[in-house]
């Protein structure tokens, strides 16, 4: 319940913050109108040349498009400003300050995780619901409840794995403070973007238990378009919470190490 | 014009930056990315077969030679000086005795040193992994080169002239967005120009976008004729002539407007 109150609280101050710069809501608005643009833009693009690659068509293409704008959208409403906070650029390690953080009497991992937002990140969560509204408009009556109930659970699954693969890259800055690890692993989120089954064999393993990203969206947009089995549902949970119980692990495990930077 | 102390300048700008090579290398990973996803993609979509004439072959050869041109063509200094307009430091800048553009050609010559370092290896070692085959034959290698220095030039002083306009409204760098937006959607990244629909073929052709960084490997990859070939480059220099033209007026004008703000 405290911790409840307290993300409240967080969520305020930082609204209030970001309120007070009105322009950036509409530079918000026009960035997310260009990222809108060019990922429908894109699909429209290769499936003007071709039916189908690989098994995907434009609805389950769609869809997948959906869940990656809806995992970006959480990734930069609260995930990465907060961890960018304390392992970014400048960030809190960087400058020493990292110390003030963990004297505050509540769980290191929570104010980690939860202590910035950017609510104007809403927007591109809207955007995201509206890419998915659609794709499942495509797919007319193909959708069926159980397809639903699956995505549901590997969309959850999604949100965890993006946020153990952010807490772990974030971790290793307890390792070297000087390598931007957080950047590495947004680069590689762009790789969400198109199912795993186009990247070659070797990537596809990569992408599926080293760096999971691929698994994140992939999974998801299979379980909308009905072509999940019960065994990939079954092994992406089982995955997915030893993903989390890994990365935590690592990131306490850096926390003992860090020694303060400040003088 | 003091070009002995803008020669000092380059020199001391590329060595300052291979002291944080770290740094620019995640950079061109992360620039890299992208067209890896598209060449990919199109691997997948051309497989066993043809997309308009383009074998897989040529696809992929397209993607990694695209790679490292688009690096060549890029330039970070357009990013940079929008914020240096808008903190006031250029008042330093303005106070040398040698043009400020000398600030923006050493970041420049220093970025393509450190890049390159990384990224030709990377991509030799893609092309090891996936072994494309092209043909060159050394008429289009010729051609190649000037069209390589004209994308060059368009793409430096294009950009350069839109970051001045941070002389005027101080968020300018969002035209910088729109710039990489459109050199990705109809400037051969998302595709190469021969694939995108028809509504987009002809915005692609004549706007300047395209000239930035793809018609080069175009030429490169015996994607185009010899009439298509010397078109391009008509369109590339008078493209080329105009944003130097209007580089110097906005300059000129911006300069004026200018009123400094801090030391």
């Amino acid at each position: 319940m405290r911790y409840i109150k307290l993300i409240g609280a967080f969520f305020k101050v930082s609204a209030q913050a970001e309120m007070a710069y009105r322009v950036n809501f509409f530079l918000r608005l026009f960035y997310a109108f260009l990222n809108l643009l060019t990922g429908v833009l894109s699909l429209v693009v290769i499936f003007n040349q071709v039916e189908m690659i690989k098994g995907w068509d434009l609805p389950s293409a769609m869809g997948l498009l959906g869940v990656y704008l809806l995992l970006g959208a959480l990734r930069g409403l609260f995930i990465s400003p907060s961890l960018e906070s304390v392992a970014g650029m400048d960030g809190e390690i960087w400058q020493g300050t990292f110390d003030f953080t963990l004297l505050r009497p509540v769980d290191k991992l929570f104010l980690v995780s939860f202590r910035h937002w950017r609510i104007f990140a809403l927007v591109d969560l809207l955007i995201g619901l509206g890419v998915l509204g659609y794709a499942i408009h495509l797919m007319g009556a193909a959708l069926t409840l159980g397809a639903v109930i699956h995505f549901i659970i590997t969309l959850l699954c999604g949100v965890i794995l993006l946020y153990a693969a952010l807490l772990a890259f974030s971790a290793l800055v307890f390792w070297n403070s000087g390598f931007l690890f957080t950047w590495v692993i947004n680069d590689l989120f762009q790789l969400a973007r198109y199912p795993l089954g186009l990247y070659p064999g070797w990537l596809r393993l990569i992408l599926t238990w080293i760096i999971p990203v691929g698994l994140m969206t992939t999974i998801p947009a299979q379980a909308l378009a009905g072509s999940l089995s019960t065994g990939m549902l079954i092994l992406t949970v089982l995955f997915t919470i030893g993903a989390f119980l890994g990365a935590t692990w690592l990131f306490r495990q850096g926390l003992q190490k860090y020694a303060s930077a400040s003088s | 014009m003091n070009h002995q102390g803008g020669w000092a300048l380059i020199k001391n700008t590329w060595q300052s930056w291979l002291q944080h090579r770290g740094f620019f290398f995640l950079l061109a990973f992360g620039w890299m990315l992208p067209l890896l996803v598209y060449l990919f993609v199109w691997s997948a979509a051309a497989e066993g077969g043809t997309l308009n004439g383009l074998s897989q072959d040529t696809l992929a050869s397209y993607y990694l030679v695209l790679i490292l041109v688009n690096q060549l063509t890029y330039t970070t200094a357009n990013w940079t000086v929008g914020d240096i307009i808008r903190y006031g430091q250029i008042n330093r800048w303005l106070l040398q005795p040698m043009s400020p553009i000398y600030h923006a050609l050493s970041s420049e010559i220093a970025g393509k040193v450190v890049f390159m370092l990384f990224s030709i290896p990377i991509t030799g070692i893609l092309a090891l992994i996936i072994q494309p085959q092209f043909n060159l034959t050394w008429q289009k290698g010729l051609l190649f080169i000037p069209s390589l220095l004209l994308a060059w030039m368009l793409r430096f002083f294009w950009g350069y002239w839109l970051a001045l306009m941070a002389f005027w409204a101080t968020r300018a760098d969002s035209l910088l967005a729109l710039q990489d937006s459109l050199v990705f959607l109809i400037g051969g990244h998302l595709a190469p120009i021969k694939l995108l629909p028809d509504w987009m073929q002809l915005p692609a052709r004549i706007l300047p976008f395209r000239y930035m960084s793809a018609f080069p490997v175009e030429i490169l990859t015996s994607q185009l004729s010899y009439d298509e070939i010397f078109l391009g480059l008509v369109i590339q220099a008078g493209w080329a002539f105009l944003s130097v033209m209007i580089y110097r007026l906005v300059w000129r004008h911006g300069v004026r407007h200018y009123e400094a703000v801090g030391g």
